[in-house]
């Protein structure tokens, strides 16, 4: 989007390249289905750079938009940004207020004028705890959720304020709820059901997760899916105004690779997929 | 709120002894068959040929590719040169990939290599000791993700992840870490809980003098059960134990939630719970009651990490560590993990 390369036509060729190289990407059959962004770094970023909190939290949004558009042109059907942690409220209240306002700004740039929004036909939802947040951009908020409900090519979870072990006792709760009004027995409660009540449950499981900023930890975010077994977990060391369309692309790559490997390895297959009954010789113990 | 505890604990109880679910729900062990990692020839060709050979089968690539037909960027006619060109590119970009990963793969396995000459305990607790001095801080509570290996391979088989376990034991106990999860899918290490305490004290004595083994708990949070050192030596239950290990499967990750879940409908359903009693604080005390606590550092001994469905309560704000492309439990593995915790910073929220 802002990228600032001086010689002329060279942002085109690069386009250009970014395209095609999602399209054949798109070719393989194995791209993720759902990425899970942990932006991480923004501050950071902008301490060594030596610009205000706000402007790194501004070059991360630009960032996010490089990466998605590369992501959803290549075939990615949902992604799932952690904007905003129940945690983050502990921050001092002039940055609570101004990442509120680039909330706000930012999720009107991207209905209105944004590309992303037409271009892509990315359907926004903001998942979370909104009872948290104030009035002014909750509305804001609805009025993007409603302006784009009817796309249909993609989906951007935007996490607002969220955190996994709240979704978590959100999800457990409503169970509980709709077994109370009847609609359900304690027996039907299993994993299915409890996903059907998380945020993220109208979207497909989750099968890549993204941190930057060389932390290794998921710091509450989509604890219940991405402690599945065959989660690819990627931690970069790069701040998050840093990961460009170049570290996503290779991810993609990589995911790509791994699962063609994968399906090609028929060993394998036989060992994932079949269960007890596939191969009853295994469960011996 | 015990009567919760009981039921839940009632509950697997009766799964675990009636239907024997672990030992059908649970899918064979698929990593360490060979290193995931590890590239081949012939798997690079296979990968290329699926890669080519198999056409998209989701439903949004052909209405995409449809699309491309009409307005493609090479004309009416190129619907289908473009298709097999952009096959080709792809089979490019991977051959790319896979060199590039091959390099970066034997980088790495020269890197673990020279990692496991310049950190060997051999069997030594004053080693471990000196290397962990130097460390500013040490997680109260460990946790290890193990997998068994191919049977046949060298540390293959249910003795394989045996004896890895009591390995991770014995560092733990010389660098002074009094809590241990050992976590492994299948729930193997559970099983031959007996074999493992043997495995451990084994370990123990080989590091330590014969006749002052330090004691240890083994914990089974699946059946609520707590073991002493080895079987037949029971005794000093009461005395302190140098290390509590607690063993984790599949079983207690997503399985005990649901579980939960169930019996708080049942209570609410005859009355005896209301709704809004379910908070943050009582689900997060049932599970730490049920499973146990949040680990503050997670190894991991895979190429490339997989959290293999650890619960997922506790790894909200654990501390990750594995080293890309390595397949075996090593102590080098072990003592950078606990050098990486100790230089990480942690800011909850801020």
């Amino acid at each position: 989007m802002s990228d600032t390369n001086s010689f002329p036509g060279l942002p085109q060729v690069f386009n250009f390249f970014k395209n095609l190289f999602s399209h054949v990407l798109r070719t393989s059959n194995n791209v993720p289905q759902h990425i899970g962004l942990i932006m991480d770094g923004n501050r950071r970023w902008a301490k060594r750079k030596h610009v205000e909190i706000k402007e790194g939290h501004n070059a991360g949004f630009h960032s996010m938009s490089r990466a998605l558009e590369l992501c959803y042109e290549a075939g990615v059907s949902t992604a799932t940004v952690f904007a905003f942690s129940i945690e983050n409220f502990k921050r001092s209240a002039a940055e609570v207020d101004s990442l509120m306002n680039l909330a706000r700004s930012g999720i009107r740039q991207v209905v209105q004028n944004g590309e992303m929004a037409e271009k892509f036909g990315v359907k926004i939802k903001v998942i979370g705890d909104r009872r948290l947040l104030p009035d002014d951009v909750l509305q804001e908020i609805e009025t993007a959720e409603e302006i784009t409900k009817n796309n249909t090519r993609a989906v951007l979870n935007i996490c607002f304020p969220y955190t996994g072990r709240d979704e978590l006792i959100h999800s457990i709760k409503a169970n509980i709820d709709s077994m109370s009004s009847g609609q359900l027995e304690a027996s039907d409660i299993d994993e299915n059901q409890i996903d059907k009540y998380l945020y993220t449950a109208e979207s497909p499981p989750v099968d890549l997760l993204i941190r930057t900023s060389g932390v290794t930890r998921l710091s509450d975010f989509l604890l219940w899916q991405a402690s599945r077994r065959g989660v690819v977990i990627e931690f970069l060391d790069c701040l998050w105004p840093d990961f460009g369309s170049r570290q996503m692309a290779w991810i993609l790559l990589k995911f790509a690779f791994n699962r063609s490997y994968r399906a090609s390895d028929l060993d394998f297959e036989e060992e994932t997929d079949g269960d007890a009954t596939a191969n009853p010789n295994k469960n011996h113990m | 709120m015990s009567k919760i505890q009981d039921t839940v604990l009632k509950r697997q109880d009766d799964n675990w002894r009636e239907n024997e679910q672990d030992h059908k729900r649970v899918p064979a062990i698929t990593n360490g068959f060979k290193n995931p990692g590890k590239p081949s020839v012939g798997n690079v060709k296979k990968v290329l040929e699926t890669a080519v050979l198999v056409p998209p089968n989701s439903e949004e690539v052909r209405r995409k590719l449809a699309q491309r037909n009409k307005t493609g960027m090479w004309g009416q006619s190129g619907g289908r040169l473009e298709y097999a060109m952009y096959k080709t590119l792809l089979s490019v970009l991977l051959v790319i990939y896979a060199c590039v990963r091959y390099a970066q793969y034997e980088y790495n396995r020269v890197k673990i290599l020279v990692l496991n000459l310049a950190y060997s305990p051999s069997n030594t607790p004053q080693l471990i000791r000196q290397d962990v001095l130097k460390l500013q801080k040490l997680p109260r509570r460990l946790a290890a993700i193990l997998e068994k290996k191919r049977e046949g391979d060298v540390g293959g088989g249910v003795s394989g992840v045996l004896n890895d376990g009591s390995e991770l034991v014995a560092w733990s106990v010389s660098a002074g870490i009094k809590h241990l999860i050992l976590y492994d899918h299948d729930g193997h290490l559970k099983r031959n809980v007996d074999d493992f305490r043997n495995n451990v004290s084994h370990k123990l004595s080989k590091f330590y003098d014969p006749s002052n083994v330090p004691r240890f708990a083994v914990r089974v949070p699946q059946w609520n059960k707590v073991y002493f050192n080895t079987p037949g030596a029971e005794v000093g239950a009461a005395k302190k134990v140098a290390i509590e290990i607690s063993l984790l499967s599949n079983r207690d990750g997503r399985e005990t939630i649901i579980d939960l879940t169930r019996t708080m409908a049942e209570l609410c359903a005859q009355n005896e719970m209301k709704l809004s009693d379910i908070t943050m604080k009582l689900i997060d005390s049932e599970l730490t009651q049920l499973v146990g606590h949040e680990p503050d550092l997670l190894l991991y001994f895979g190429p490339s990490l997989d959290l293999q469905g650890f619960p997922p309560w506790h790894i909200r704000l654990t501390e990750f560590y594995w080293e890309q492309d390595n397949d075996q439990v090593t102590y080098s593995v072990f003592i950078r993990g606990l050098k990486k915790f100790a230089s990480c910073k942690m800011n909850v929220g801020k």
